[in-house]
């Protein structure tokens, strides 16, 4: 708790610094002005190479483009483009304060820097990397992180750092390490996957053979509960554990069995059954196994997603006649309809900071865009544009984007996107069908 | 002497892992069969089973073993995710060594196997069965409009031909699949997808074909006829497909 306080100070201390350079200094250059103007509140960072030391060639740059790639998506810091501001040196070690200085007074307020290499006396050519960090605020150097391992957490190092230096400035945790599990087709069927959250490092965790859809994160990130068909004619609602492989049927009632979400405490599963007819919105208890159900209409009720106490839950019904966003209490009294705008909302996704609905809206146009709402229904924003058909919103655990699927000329690859719509970035490229991307909590 | 420490850690979750495991059945096991339902989730073995045909209407129980799922059970800092701040590195003092390995969340690896090549090349088979047992008996296909799961005037023409023939083959199990177009949300898809096909049961049901040889499933857009940008292909695939049952 102190810690988190201490961070938030610091953030506040380097902002309002940040400020006070930006008004006294004026010598800074536009460059330097124009990377900082338009969202002022970031803290103005600046990172120089990494020292290689006997690694292999691309190590340094490789771990340089994934911290500024980090840094820049954390929307905490706004990369300055150091020669820019006349700051030459590429490298940098914990003693070059005339250098620190210099760019602190052209207002960058973070410096970071490190070297990698191979570890020394290391049998099994193992790599190391050492990263620092100025703070121009106290204009010492604060600390810094070594990280040791195989090729393969080469990025993982990168991220690892991009974190720690999110949660000095902001007390929050960082996603530089989350990951999303998504679905892919493989071979004829559609099995899921999870990679890390800048699209790299895909891995098949599943292989039946036919349909496994909707997939989405426990809690503690440990698990993936899934809508499986079991043979092509039923379907279940399946939970996987990661690191395992082991798996277990969670709901197996008639009819569709879909769009499963945990609650944020873990014990409850919501999800929407056909069993009575029509889909409804039900509720299983996870320690007592019993279900409850939640929706009684005569429309359907689908896609369940819980508000980040587990009091509250939004979701899809066409109860009017076409899908709309509704929130009802989690023992499912006092429902309400939250989305009037159009004829199709669907797909609702609470953001982890509760402030945001994120969900798919048909314009005016007929396209499929990704829109988010207050719960309140007050505030409403179209976050996404273009021809795609875009789907599945899901959170980041920092509640700064979102990511979805699009599908554009029968391809559908996975996105994210800040919520001003700005920061779009395509994750995936391989194959052609990529979807239901759902964004795991951050640890 | 570095690796024993990074194998023990491993060793050291793994184990926990297999001990909350443990906690968790010895909790639950309330009728056992837990690892039938594992295996038959995942129809590792053999072709898939055959499905109820019609909704029974009770609600089926659960699997009654399952891992503990609340958050406040779990250990804080399972897989190494806690951030542990910067190192003073005054005096040219070098950061302790964090190791890192495993990717952050530790992910068992799925190699798509012989087993699942059979399983694909099996339901291949199944469909292909299907579709000429269909063909064959001459079973007509109905189609819906944009967002509508409405019988059409020929889609009941359609279906009325698919009565009589269902009616005349006193053995013969159908399932009717509901199909939709590539726009809209995935998850709503599938439910309209149930809404067309349970439209084309009703209305086969009102013709007079008992309603326990009709299963009906919902693919929403994830199988469909066709895969381009027009409306001559949405309309392929907004479809109550009608399908003799292989058993």
């Amino acid at each position: 708790m102190n810690r988190v306080i201490i961070g938030l100070m610091m953030a506040l201390c380097v902002v309002v610094g940040a400020g006070l350079f930006g008004i006294l200094d004026s010598r800074a250059t536009d460059v330097f002005l124009e990377a900082t103007r338009p969202d002022f509140q970031k803290i103005p960072i600046g990172v120089f190479g990494f020292q290689n030391g006997g690694g292999p060639e691309w190590l340094g740059g490789r771990i340089e483009e994934v911290l500024k790639a980090d840094l820049q998506r954390s929307l905490v810091f706004s990369l300055v483009d150091l020669p820019a501001i006349g700051v030459k040196a590429r490298e940098v070690s914990t003693t070059d304060k005339a250098i620190f200085k210099q760019a602190a007074e052209n207002g960058v307020s973070v410096l970071v820097w490190g070297k990698s290499g191979q570890k020394n006396g290391s049998k099994d050519n193992e790599l190391l990397m050492d990263g620092f960090v100025y703070d121009s605020g106290s204009d010492e150097v604060v600390g810094g992180k070594r990280y040791v391992g195989s090729t393969s957490v080469v990025r993982l190092m990168a991220h690892r750092f991009a974190d720690e230096l999110v949660f000095r400035y902001t007390g929050e945790p960082g996603i530089a390490r989350t990951k999303i599990v998504y679905v892919a087709e493989h071979g004829n069927a559609r099995e899921l996957f999870v990679m890390d959250y800048d699209g790299y490092e895909p891995k098949q965790i599943t292989a039946d053979g036919f349909l496994n859809l909707m997939p989405r994160w426990s809690p503690d990130r440990r698990f993936i509960v899934f809508t499986a068909y079991r043979s092509r004619n039923t379907q279940d609602i399946d939970i996987l554990e990661l690191a395992t492989g082991k798996r277990w049927t969670l709901v197996s009632m008639a009819g569709l069995n879909i769009t499963p979400a945990l609650s944020p405490d873990g014990n409850f599963l919501a999800f929407a059954s056909s069993q009575d007819g029509n889909s409804e919105i039900y509720k299983l208890d996870t320690r007592t196994k019993t279900p409850q159900r939640l929706t009684v209409n005569q429309g359907g009720d689908l896609s369940p997603t819980w508000s980040p106490t587990g009091r509250e839950i939004a979701f899809t019904s066409d109860r009017g006649g076409a899908p709309q966003v509704f929130i009802m209490s989690a023992d499912g009294s006092n429902v309400r309809r939250l989305t009037y705008e159009g004829d199709y909302n669907a797909a609702p996704a609470w953001s982890p900071r509760g402030n945001w609905i994120a969900y798919v809206c048909r314009t005016a146009q007929r396209l499929y865009k990704i829109c988010i709402v207050s719960p309140d229904g007050q505030k409403r924003i179209q976050v996404t544009t273009g021809p795609g058909i875009d789907d599945s919103p899901s959170w980041s655990p920092d509640g700064r984007h979102i990511t979805f699927s699009a599908t554009v000329d029968g391809k559908s690859h996975i996105y994210m996107v800040d919520t001003d719509g700005k920061g779009l970035e395509r994750i995936t490229f391989g194959g052609t069908h990529n979807s239901s991307p759902s964004w795991s909590p951050a640890l | 002497m570095r690796i024993p420490v990074a194998t023990m850690g491993l060793t050291l979750t793994v184990g926990m892992l297999l001990v909350m495991q443990g906690g968790c059945s010895k909790k639950s096991i309330q009728s056992g069969g837990d690892a039938q339902s594992t295996e038959r989730g995942m129809a590792k073995s053999g072709g898939p089973a055959p499905a109820p045909l019609a909704s029974t209407g009770g609600m089926d129980a659960p699997s009654a073993t399952f891992p503990d799922l609340s958050l406040s059970s779990k250990p804080d800092d399972l897989e190494t995710g806690g951030l542990r701040g910067f190192d003073s590195v005054s005096g040219g003092k070098a950061p302790s060594e964090e190791r890192l390995g495993g990717g952050g969340t530790m992910l068992a690896k799925v190699e798509p196997s012989e087993s699942t090549a059979r399983q694909i090349e099996d339901i291949r088979r199944e469909q292909a069965k299907e579709q000429a047992a269909s063909a064959e008996a001459g079973l007509r296909d109905v189609f819906f409009g944009y967002d509508s799961w409405t019988i059409t005037e020929e889609g009941r023409q359609f279906l009325t031909q698919d009565a009589q023939w269902i009616k005349a083959n006193a053995g013969a199990l159908v399932k009717i699949e509901g199909h939709c177009d590539e726009r809209g949300t995935l998850a709503y898809n599938l439910v309209l997808g149930e809404k067309r096909a349970k439209a084309v049961r009703n209305y086969l049901v009102e013709l007079g074909v008992g309603a326990n040889r009709l299963a009906v499933v919902s693919y929403g857009k994830e199988r469909p006829f066709c895969n381009e940008r027009n409306e001559s292909c949405y309309q392929q695939n907004r479809r109550g497909h009608v399908v003799v049952r292989s058993k």
